[in-house]
């Protein structure tokens, strides 16, 4: 079997974010990166699924962006996948899922993969495209916001998270591409000697070029920070006064009162 | 008449040859034993346990025959040593009437044991061994009557109780028929020189000639075997400590306190990190289980075992051994156990206070290195997430490593990016830098700093953690890593002088780091400002307030840092309300080992007991040094209702609070 | 400007949300029509074309076949935009009917200006406006993010939809409900949670009482949790559960440290407590100075109006 994960290295959420010259992505000075989180999930299903099948199926692992990308590419070979495709671009922000899409499955075009893991959704961009895109231009059977996971026998069967808590169970034949939601399984931390193994890994570059024939469908006209948190306001006074002040602010600026 | 006594009376010069032949089968015994065991000790790993000679012979020979570890408890201790003294003496001059029966007698015809010598000699020898008697009376009730709390009776206990009591009493008993049947009727005067035996002597007083010489007989054989049965039994039962304890003085660990062993990631080939089997241990690890005679010191005052948790120091070297001597392909993780690995603090109270020179924190750390290296295992999830934090973000927290520096916003300090021509860099840590709570430390110290005239720089963002926690969690791989990082950092920055508020940053960039190739200097912010104080370059108010102090481990013991910070507080105004459990013998917070950054979810809380501790000084103020410490005990006072009865401080706080600007304008050559 | 909305049924009932799709359309200015597959015991108040796929012949939510059915009503209706909402119906759908259109898609859309659609970056730290490059474009909103002024209204007109290829490469098998056992607080969008100043043990369920009021769970510190007053599954921080609720009420909340790392991910955060300089305001979007027990009870009050 051979089994393909799409792997996106992101800043981690927790840093400050500014925009870069032009404005229309992130400054990656003082950014910290890691795998998108939901990458992470979709690697240990990936690892689980090999283990399960005697360590046959082989993994790659791929990934889009410039060199740093390289460091998130290791920790999923450390984890477990077998070899790496790193498609080289040092602009990868200039292509709007559409392009992404396009780029993956033209790499995955003539290498028959049958099974394809993804995360349900970038958290740096967020737009949750890209594996059901790449599902559809290949022609494979997707399924989306895993939170279980079972294979036999070429079919395999997955709970899908719904609103509420809920899970709906569905049921798809390889070759298919699966996209991840947290919580789907425990990735594991690697192990020193899985570590070592996985800076022996092949990673084989290819430059973007190589593969995006497609022109944006959607595009970037600018990006800014949102209205200021109001740097937090403080509300004295009688009680009655503060319920009214707060409860004002809370219908202006969250959705979930409306439930209420 | 001639102070002297005829050697083998009554019992004859043909026990010579038996006596010497029996004698060889049991030193052979005993010499098998050991031959036995040293193939055991083999199984595991090679270690260099006798360099630096000298020095080793010399704490052998101060510890073994001043038994200074084991008085350090005087209870038992001095007992023991009474004991060990009485017995030693008895053993010597066993040895000289050996020299002079075989050797200088009969080749030289030379006596040693006559007149006035003869005469103290005889003394001597019977208050040692009436003072070894007694002391092993005391013991032998200490154990199986009074019973102490986890102090565990085996079955070698009853042999040794009664074989040594049975010894003295044989011996004495022999002396006392073999006076009243020659010096009592012969050289009265002699007598007086044996109190005891006199004593047994007068009791035997009625008895014939015959009788006397029979029971002499019974008694000097059964005195003799009975020493040989000691000797023979020597390796196979507790008895071994008498050559293995003072043999782990003379393989004492040289290094600085808390060293451990790097493991070289650079090398071909490696399969296995950590301890995972006997054979991953080093000989050193093995050897300890053999010299740890379970006298539970280190269990009294581990605060793992004393808040219900499943870890006791002395159990795990029992383990070990049982494990290398019993089934040596065991798994020694799961024979100790996840959650008693997981729940030692690396305190060192158990290796400070250990009478036989045991290390237990570096064999927990290596079993936790596999459970790490090998097998991914944390003690929880949270633990995970904390690593995944330093790998991505340089702190455990997950905040931005770009904003570590602005607690520092308004302070009068400057990056060394900035500007590198300081005269020390105070390396913050991750609590001081993004803790509220703990930021007021580092900006209390960057006050004291300034108005001591010091320039101080930080790392600000390029700061990374010092890595510490991962690595007494297991994690060599991602300890090294940060490490490496920081070392690289500040060597090229030229720093010549680090300063610090954490012990543990001190304790990690001042040894740890030093195998890294770190070059700088590094001190604890106590030490350095006891020293301004010293000097004149700090001037602190004294305004009087009571507080009780709390000896952090990495600074109390891992430092032998105990006095400096008193210093400081006494020239503060403070007056100390010192608890039961301080200096070397202080009461960890619970933070320590990288628990800091894990959940404490078995038994009951070891903050909370330590906070109790301070509560019950009747101080107001509980004041410590380390992050680690006053997290531990903001969180404890909450947990353990004492809100309002006791507050928590750092030392900084309070020295920051007592200020005086200075007179004379700073002084240059602070380097 | 025309917008086809593609509406959610599921489990015998129209969802709520559907309404949504028509506030965003308002918001464009663009006439609607909507698409369901659903039933006609339970159509929405709309007032415009509703394509309708019966529930009853083409099952619950199959994708390949609701791609065909949302198609088919596009080609009859050619709209400039199709509407899903982001949910995971919407992003599971969506993307396939831009693919076969090849339309570019904007997805979790949270506002519209100049004629641009704003989405947000980043755990919401950084904002995006993003313009369609094709003729039609492919919008998914963000639930919540429009709502519908005054109450939904209007009969539809009827159109029957239907395709005759069913088949598909995804099956459903079924449903199964969400687990009462243990408290996931990672996937509320309120939490209330209590801290040390609530005071003892019994004022904890008062707290309770009021993320019932606002439809949440509740919450804890870790003091509380240590204490026994909450049970460790309600903890939030570094050693309990790491939450991301759209409202986050902390009551009698410090703000140590430990506990920040686990809720600062919050949309927006409120802090009851009686001191003003308590940490937790540095991050809470306000921080009401009361005392728990008292202003908490009133606040919960004015919710069961």
């Amino acid at each position: 079997m051979k089994i393909l994960v799409c792997i996106k290295q992101v800043p981690d959420m927790e840093s400050r974010f500014r925009l870069n010259g032009e404005g229309t992505w992130y400054d990656e000075a003082d950014l910290a990166f890691r795998m998108n989180e939901y990458d992470e999930y979709a690697v240990e299903q990936a690892v689980r699924l090999k283990e399960q099948l005697g360590g046959e199926p082989e993994i790659t692992v791929v990934s889009i962006g410039p060199d740093r990308v390289v460091e998130a590419v290791k920790k999923a070979l450390a984890m477990g996948a077998d070899r790496a495709v790193h498609i080289k671009d040092d602009e990868y922000y200039r292509k709007d899922p559409w392009q992404i899409s396009s780029a993956l499955a033209a790499h995955a075009a003539s290498r028959h993969y049958d099974l394809v893991f993804t995360g349900m959704q970038s958290q740096d961009r967020g737009s949750a495209q890209v594996g059901v895109t790449v599902a559809e231009l290949l022609g494979f059977a997707c399924a989306t916001t895993l939170v279980g996971f079972a294979y036999e026998g070429g079919t395999i069967t997955v709970k899908r998270e719904l609103e509420g808590g809920s899970k709906g169970i569905v049921k798809l034949r390889l070759p298919a591409v699966v996209t991840c939601q947290l919580g789907l399984n425990t990735p594991r931390y690697p192990t020193l000697p899985n570590i070592m193994k996985a800076k022996k890994k092949e990673i084989v570059v290819q430059p973007i070029s190589e593969l995006l024939k497609e022109a944006e469908l959607t595009g970037t006209a600018g990006m800014y920070p949102p209205a200021k948190r109001g740097g937090g306001i403080v509300i004295e006074g009688d009680v009655n006064d503060q319920l009214d002040r707060l409860l004002g602010i809370l219908k202006e600026k969250t959705t979930v009162l409306r439930a209420a | 008449m001639e102070a002297t006594r005829e050697i083998y009376w009554n019992v004859g010069h043909a026990v010579v040859l038996p006596m010497y032949l029996l004698t060889l089968v049991a030193l052979a015994a005993c010499c098998y034993g050991f031959y036995l065991r040293v193939a055991v000790y083999r199984q595991a790993k090679a270690q260099d346990r006798l360099d630096n000679p000298g020095k080793r012979l010399s704490l052998m020979a101060r510890n073994l025959f001043g038994q200074l570890k084991v008085l350090r408890v005087s209870g038992p201790g001095i007992p023991h040593g009474l004991f060990f003294w009485g017995f030693l003496t008895l053993f010597i001059g066993t040895l000289l009437v050996m020299l002079q029966a075989d050797l200088t007698q009969p080749l030289f015809g030379l006596v040693i044991l006559k007149g006035t010598f003869y005469k103290f000699y005889s003394l001597v020898l019977d208050l040692a061994g009436v003072i070894a008697l007694v002391m092993l009376f005391g013991l032998t009730l200490r154990r199986f009557l009074v019973r102490p709390e986890g102090l565990r009776i085996t079955r070698d206990d009853y042999l040794m109780h009664l074989l040594l009591t049975a010894i003295i009493l044989t011996g004495f008993f022999a002396e006392g028929v073999r006076i009243a049947a020659t010096e009592l009727r012969g050289n009265p005067g002699l007598a007086e020189w044996s109190p005891v035996g006199l004593f047994v002597a007068k009791q035997f007083a009625a008895q014939d000639d015959a009788s006397l010489k029979q029971l002499h007989t019974l008694w000097w054989w059964g005195h003799f075997l009975m020493v040989l049965g000691l000797i023979a039994s020597i390796p196979w039962t507790k008895f071994r400590h008498l050559f293995t304890t003072p043999a782990n003085y003379l393989f004492t660990d040289l290094r600085p306190k808390g060293s451990i062993a790097a493991i070289d990631l650079e090398e071909e080939g490696v399969e296995q990190f950590g301890a995972e089997k006997v054979a991953d241990l080093t000989w050193k690890d093995v050897f300890d289980s053999d010299a740890c005679t379970s006298c539970k010191r280190c269990q009294d005052r581990c605060p793992a075992f004393n808040t219900e948790k499943p870890l006791s120091p002395m159990k795990v070297v029992q383990q070990i051994g049982e494990v290398a001597f019993g089934n040596r392909d065991a798994s020694l993780t799961e024979t100790v156990g996840s959650d008693a690995l997981w729940s030692c603090t690396t305190c060192r109270a158990c290796q400070e206070i250990c009478p036989a020179d045991v290390e237990q924190v570096n064999k927990i750390l290596e079993m936790r290195r596999n459970l790490v290296l090998m097998q991914g295992e944390f003690p929880g999830e949270e633990v995970m997430v904390a690593v995944n934090n330093v790998e991505v973000n340089g702190n455990p927290f997950g905040m931005a490593y770009a904003s570590r520096g602005d607690w520092s916003d308004g302070m009068e300090l400057r990056t060394l990016h900035e500007d590198a021509n300081v005269d020390i860099l105070y390396f913050v840590g991750c609590y001081a830098s993004f803790d509220k709570r703990n930021q007021e430390v580092a900006r209390s110290f960057v006050k004291i700093c300034n108005a001591a005239g010091v320039r101080v720089g930080i790392l600000g963002k390029e700061e990374k953690c010092c890595g510490e926690p991962v690595r007494k969690l297991g994690n060599e791989y991602l300890y090294q890593m940060t490490a490496r990082e920081n070392v690289e950092l500040i060597n090229g920055y030229g720093v010549k002088r680090i300063v610090t508020t954490c012990p543990h940053c001190m304790n990690t960039l001042g040894r740890d780091y030093r195998e890294l190739g770190l070059e700088a200097d590094v001190e604890h912010y106590t030490v350095f400002i006891d020293r301004l104080i010293r000097e004149g370059t700090l001037a602190v108010d004294e305004r009087r307030f009571d507080y009780t102090y709390h000896d952090s481990c990495y600074l109390g013991r891992y430092q032998d840092i105990v006095r400096q910070p008193r210093n400081i507080l006494h020239a503060a105004g403070g007056r100390i309300n010192e608890m039961e459990r301080s200096e070397k013998e202080s009461f960890c917070c619970g933070a320590g080992g990288g628990r800091i950054l894990a959940e404490e979810k078995l038994g009951s809380r070891i903050n909370v007991k330590r906070v109790k501790m301070a509560e019950a000084t009747g101080a107001p103020l509980i004041v410590s040094n380390c992050p680690f410490c006053l997290t531990m005990f903001e969180d404890g006072i909450k947990t353990g209702d004492c809100e309002g009865k006791l507050q928590a401080r750092d030392l900084a706080e309070i020295v920051a609070q007592r200020l005086q600007p200075m007179p004379v304008p700073s002084p240059e050559g602070l380097n | 400007m025309k917008a086809l909305l593609i509406g959610e049924y599921r489990q015998g009932k129209l969802l709520e949300s559907s309404y949504e799709l028509k506030a965003f359309a308002d918001r464009l200015g663009a006439e609607s029509a909507m698409v369901l597959v659903g039933s006609a015991a339970e159509m929405p108040k709309f007032g415009g074309r509703l394509y309708l796929a019966d529930v009853a012949s083409y099952g619950e939510y199959n994708p390949d076949l609701h791609k065909k059915l949302v198609l088919e009503a596009i080609a009859r209706e050619n709209p400039d935009y199709i509407v899903f909402v982001h949910s995971s119906y919407g992003w599971d759908l969506a993307p396939r009917v831009a693919a076969a259109l090849k339309a570019g898609q904007v997805s979790e859309v949270v506002g519209v200006l100049d004629g641009k659609f704003e989405v947000t970056c980043c755990n919401a730290k950084l904002r995006r406006s993003v313009a369609p490059k094709s003729a039609r474009c492919v919008i998914t909103i963000q639930a919540g993010a429009f709502t519908l002024q005054g109450e939904p209204q209007g009969v539809p007109q009827l159109e029957t939809l239907e395709v005759s290829d069913t088949s598909g490469k995804v099956e459903f098998v079924g449903y199964e409900a969400a687990e009462q056992k243990e408290v996931d607080l990672t996937r509320a969008e309120v939490i209330v949670s209590a801290g040390r100043g609530v005071g003892k043990k019994e004022n904890v369920p008062v707290i309770a009482e009021l993320a019932r009021a606002l439809g949440g769970e509740l919450g804890a510190s870790r003091p509380v949790v240590d204490a026994g007053w909450a049970p460790h599954s309600h903890q939030v921080g570094t050693t309990g559960q790491t939450v991301s609720p759209k409202l986050y009420v902390a009551c009698g909340i410090s703000g140590a440290i430990q506990h920040l790392a686990g809720m600062k991910k919050a949309d927006f955060i409120v802090a009851i407590n009686k001191d003003k300089d308590a940490p937790i305001g540095e991050i809470a979007d306000v921080l009401v100075v009361a005392d728990v027990m008292q202003f908490v009870p009133a606040l919960t009050a004015r919710f069961a109006r």
